[in-house]
């Protein structure tokens, strides 16, 4: 019965719940995931498999591993094996020289090239050129050498056969570290709170939040209250120029940033005939790339903030304006004492609003400044992306970009929390009136 | 059709708004449900509706059990207080809905909402949208949509709370004329006496989800079975004294003293009761003299309002056929018609 | 006459504060159909040559598949949106829905936090169903993006309509999911249509996860052809044509923008009203 009253509303609910749960939820939850693993672009996202590579070998005997033992791994080993031979057939050796040496050498294992060759030089068949010999001998060797192993255990099974009196305690060591794919691991966090950049990262994205906050917050109010006493003409002109950074997309408002602030741009030769320094200013200087960032991006947000305040100006009754006026208010004291205080809550939901965008937004820097000069106006979203899906080196790191992530959301799920709380989120939600 | 509404309880969040309500309307009968807001009026015409479920009890139309089915399966009517006309549709349109819904023949729909258009005499409106509607106009619209598919029952929720005066004063003889031609079990919801005695066959008063009395208008005037429906009904309200029996069969309070009615001499003395005295038997006629001194008069144009201050500091209020006799200040000495007094208990029910 | 003069240093102040955003869109328009001389922003030739790029492929190459696949791009998202948001929306507002307090929270702490930080987790999900460098793949991830927006807003919007509505339908035998096609949606269409608005100039601009999503995929949309052609490193470096490219690029929400101002102002600042 409860869930017959239920079918309805889950039908309707439906084709929102399958998109949310696997485009939200889901990513979330991987993010959660992959946050405790150490996947990155060299791992994969699937298992991985083992192995041993010359970098692995030497980074093993940093380690300390037995160096006699590593070498041996090195080794290219050549014996004369079923199936080595039907190789060496296959890739079209002579088929009497194969016959000679399986004739005569089947079974026999040399750990030296050299010695496998003088044994063939004595064969009778043996080909003309030198060239085709080595060739030859080459189908022979196998080494475990960047060889792949599916398994753990296929990967144990050559480590032991080539280094058959090793202690078991070495084998586990080179067999683990053999494996390509990516472990679960805490280290990600780990990094992150023991790292310098995380406290530099923190800074900078607390200065860029409040910062572009303010900006959008004093620049809204101010064309909010500016446009509401001009008349309505006027008023137009500029809210419709101050719509358009939010309307333009992203890519285009970039490109005019550009050319607004580098070299042969509009600032730069206007500085040039003042005889101001003129350099390229989203990348010249720390102070100039900063504000570039904080314009870029509060420009868009003022707009938001404009149209909001100017909503709850035109709701404010005008007869309070009226009676203001007519008991003596000059217009400072009107918006000082009529005007701003019943702005009280847009501007809270704008503060509350625009903290969690800034927060989690990077577009913006990431295609003007991308966190230049060096990495002074990076903030924590844009690194986050940048080491997980972005790097300049190619080198993705999933698992520390994930970690980073998350980070994030637990912040924004946190504010989004309280926020909910602050502007009464129970009086959002009414019942059904309709009961059947 | 018999609308039989038994031990009917409603619950919202655990909080019981109605307990075991009972109520028959009988067939072709217009019964008004009348109260004070949030007396769990309209939570019962919705009940009836299908709109709410039913928490106990049961909702029988004639001889069959509606409670548990959804409202697109009872066949009733009803008028919003809102007319909620679908304003994207043309009147038409809106008579036709329901009749579309059931996908009757293009012919037939059109000489029903015809026909019933005319009933409602908006023929000539049939091609406007509701935008362009007077407020009685969009009622009649309501009621023509309501009653185009013959409901077994017509459901009205404070049809005429949203228009002005006059246009209340049409339409409450249009609505009953028009249930009156169709016969059709109705059920007024209102907190207006006046609408409900006016229109209504009979009055259901409803406070804190029950019901009070049932009866018809004139008896319920005349006969409330509670201080509260006595208080409810009438306009200017009826005025109470709390005082007792005294030894001759009379009333006794704060230095009024009035004969009871000759049916309640009887009572034995001492007995605490309250006295109703209405507007209307204070003044020109009556067996019993009060004196006092006028406080408050109210012209109403065809008759007057007086309010006196009697000696122990009691006030009662009169009224009466409009003339000059009496001023602010004035002493004056006025009948009270001692029989037509009511008399309540100290629970409020009527002795 | 004394109210307006005392109005002049606000239009001023106002005038300069606006100066950044009126002369890069002034000059965003001026120069596409001049040239300037080097080390000066004043334009002195009228031309047409940065709008070459229309006719002839050689110059940024082929500017009209990427417009076609843009147009399609976005006319999905759409779709999408004003579908799922629609049903869901509905049913968050007026139906029978289990959790819906938590839900209604879901969706508005999804609104208040653009989750693009979870971009990760996307691109993961994506690569495991196979969607990675598709343009379903974006699609879909896009109209997600955009959906808690899309429902909060029709939620919004459902609200207003009269309970009495859907009641009154109900009583005229109408089924809860007929009464919802024809009398409450028809109620809702100002808000559909704001937000299919919404939802075209957002999914038009969108840059970063075609990008992102589908880097080495044989489509590109107009934001990635315009990064392309703007790249610094390109041999047609030349904000003159890039500009052109991009004023092209913009001209449909200008459109759009020019129709329907009032309707977009709306939903850019009501819209997040709750």
């Amino acid at each position: 019965m409860p869930f017959q009253r239920y079918l309805l509303g889950l039908g309707f609910l439906s084709p929102a719940l399958l998109v949310l749960a696997g485009l939200f939820l889901m990513p979330v939850a991987l993010t959660g995931i992959i946050a405790f693993t150490n996947m990155s672009i060299s791992t994969g996202v699937s298992g991985g498999a083992h192995v041993i590579t010359g970098n692995l070998l030497t980074g093993l005997r940093d380690d300390g591993v037995e160096p006699a033992a590593l070498d041996r791994l090195a080794e290219t080993v050549f014996e004369v094996t079923p199936e080595a031979l039907a190789r060496a057939r296959a890739a079209g050796v002579d088929p009497a020289f194969v016959a000679d040496i399986e004739e005569r050498l089947v079974g026999r294992r040399f750990t030296d090239g050299r010695a496998f060759e003088r044994e063939l030089k004595g064969l009778p068949h043996r080909p003309r050129a030198i060239r085709d010999l080595k060739v030859a001998a080459d189908l022979f060797g196998a080494s475990i050498l960047n060889t792949r192993f599916a398994d753990a255990a296929a990967a144990r099974q050559a480590v032991v056969g080539v280094l058959p009196d090793a202690p078991e305690a070495t084998v586990d060591r080179i067999v683990a570290a053999s494996y390509t794919g990516w472990q679960w691991t805490t280290g990600n966090f780990a990094r992150l709170l023991s790292s310098p950049d995380t406290l530099r990262l923190i800074v900078n994205t607390v200065f860029y939040v409040a910062a572009t906050l303010s900006f959008t917050v004093f620049v809204g109010l101010f064309l909010a209250i500016g446009t509401f006493y001009l008349p309505p003409a006027t008023a137009g002109v500029f809210s419709v120029l101050w719509l358009l950074p939010r309307l333009t997309p992203v890519v285009l408002y970039a490109v005019m940033w550009k050319w607004f602030t580098w070299e042969g741009g509009f600032v730069y030769t206007a500085a040039e005939a003042l005889g101001l320094p003129a350099f390229n200013y989203m990348k010249g200087s720390v102070p100039t790339a900063w504000t570039i960032v904080i314009l870029v991006n509060g420009f868009i947000g003022a707009s938001f903030s404009m149209i909001l305040f100017s909503s709850a100006l035109k709701a404010i009754p005008i007869q309070q304006l009226w009676a203001s006026e007519v008991d003596g208010a000059s217009r400072w004291q009107q918006v000082r004492y009529i005007v701003l205080p019943q702005l009280r809550w847009p501007i809270l939901f704008v503060v509350s609003y625009q903290t969690l965008s800034l927060l989690s937004s990077y577009q913006e820097i990431w295609l003007t400044t991308n966190g230049g000069p060096g990495r002074t106006t990076s903030v924590w979203a844009l690194e986050s992306f940048n080491t997980a899906l972005n790097n300049y080196t190619g080198d993705l790191q999933y698992g520390l970009g994930a970690a980073m992530a998350v980070m994030l959301v637990v912040v924004g799920v946190t504010l989004s929390v309280i926020y909910l709380r602050l502007f009464r989120f129970d009086d959002l939600v009414g019942r059904p009136k309709i009961e059947f | 059709m018999r609308l039989t509404i038994c031990d009917f309880t409603k619950t919202f969040d655990r909080t019981t708004v109605i307990k075991d309500m009972n109520l028959v309307v009988e067939d072709g009968e217009m019964l008004a449900l009348l109260g004070p807001s949030g007396c769990g009026k309209s939570t019962t015409l919705f009940a009836v509706a299908g709109i709410h479920r039913v928490d106990g009890g049961a909702i029988l139309f004639g001889k069959r059990d509606v409670s548990h089915l959804p409202s697109q399966k009872r066949n009733v009517g009803v008028v919003f207080q809102n007319y909620a006309l679908y304003p994207h549709m043309t009147v038409f349109d809106n008579i036709a809905f329901p009749l579309t819904i059931r996908r009757e023949g293009k012919a037939d729909i059109d000489r029903k909402v015809r026909a019933i258009a005319e009933l409602a005499h908006i023929g000539d409106l049939l091609a406007r949208r509701p935008s362009q509607l007077s407020g009685g106009q969009q009622q009649r619209v309501a009621l023509a949509r309501a009653l185009v598919r013959q409901p077994d029952v017509l459901l009205l929720d404070e049809p005429l709370a949203n228009l002005d005066a006059r246009l209340r004063l049409e339409m409450r003889s249009e609505i009953r004329r028009i249930q009156m031609e169709t016969g059709i079990t109705s059920i007024l919801v209102t907190h207006d006496q006046v609408e409900a005695m006016s229109m209504c066959d009979r009055i259901a008063i409803m406070d804190q989800g029950a019901i009070r009395q049932v009866a018809t208008p004139s008896e319920m005037y005349r006969q409330p079975a509670s201080r509260f429906v006595a208080g409810f009904l009438g306009n200017p309200p009826i005025v109470f004294l709390d005082g007792e029996v005294t030894g001759d069969g009379g009333f006794a309070s704060r230095g009024v003293s009035l004969p009871l009615p000759g049916r309640l001499r009887h009572l034995e003395a001492g007995r605490p009761i309250s006295l109703g005295i209405r507007p209307e038997h204070v003044g020109t006629s009556g067996g019993a003299r009060v004196s006092g001194q006028v406080v408050f008069v109210e012209p109403q144009g065809r008759e007057t309002l007086f309010d006196i201050e009697l000696e122990g500091g009691a006030i009662l209020r009169s009224i009466q056929p409009a003339g000059d006799d009496a001023r602010v200040g004035d002493r004056v000495d006025w009948a009270v018609d001692s029989d037509r007094l009511l008399v309540f208990d100290r629970h409020g029910n009527a002795v | 006459m004394r109210r307006t003069l005392s109005l002049w240093p606000l239009a001023l102040l106002l005038a300069l504060a606006s100066a950044p955003i009126a002369i890069m869109y002034l000059f965003l328009l001026v120069d596409t159909v001049t040239n300037a001389p080097p080390g000066s922003a004043i334009p002195n030739a009228l031309t047409l040559a940065h709008w070459r790029f229309l006719v002839d492929p050689r110059v940024t190459g082929d500017v009209w598949r990427p417009t076609v696949t843009t147009l399609l791009f976005t006319a999905s998202i759409v779709a999408i949106v004003l579908v799922v948001s629609s049903t869901g929306g509905y049913a968050l507002s007026r139906l029978n829905v289990p959790f819906r307090r938590f839900l209604l929270a879901g969706v508005l702490v999804m609104h208040a936090f653009p989750l693009v930080t979870l971009i990760i987790g996307v691109f993961l999900v994506l690569q495991f169903v196979g969607l990675y460098n598709t343009l379903t793949g974006v699609i879909l991830v896009k109209a997600a993006l955009m959906l808690p927006f899309g429902i909060w807003i029709m939620k919004g919007f459902y609200d207003t309509v009269p309970w009495e509505i859907e009641m009154a339908g109900v009583q005229d035998g109408a089924s809860r999911f007929t009464v919802w096609r024809r009398l409450v949606l028809p109620q809702v269409k100002p808000g559909l249509f704001a937000l299919a608005l919404f939802a075209a100039i957002d999914a038009w601009g969108e840059y970063m996860l075609p990008r992102i999503l589908a880097p080495s995929s044989d489509f590109q949309v107009l934001s990635t052809y315009l990064n392309a052609v703007s790249d610094p490193d390109s041999t047609t470096y030349n904000f003159n044509l890039f500009k052109s490219v991009g004023l092209f690029y913009m001209l449909p929400i200008l459109a759009l923008y020019a129709i329907f101002r009032e309707r977009l102002t709306n939903i850019f600042g009501g819209g997040t009203k709750g």
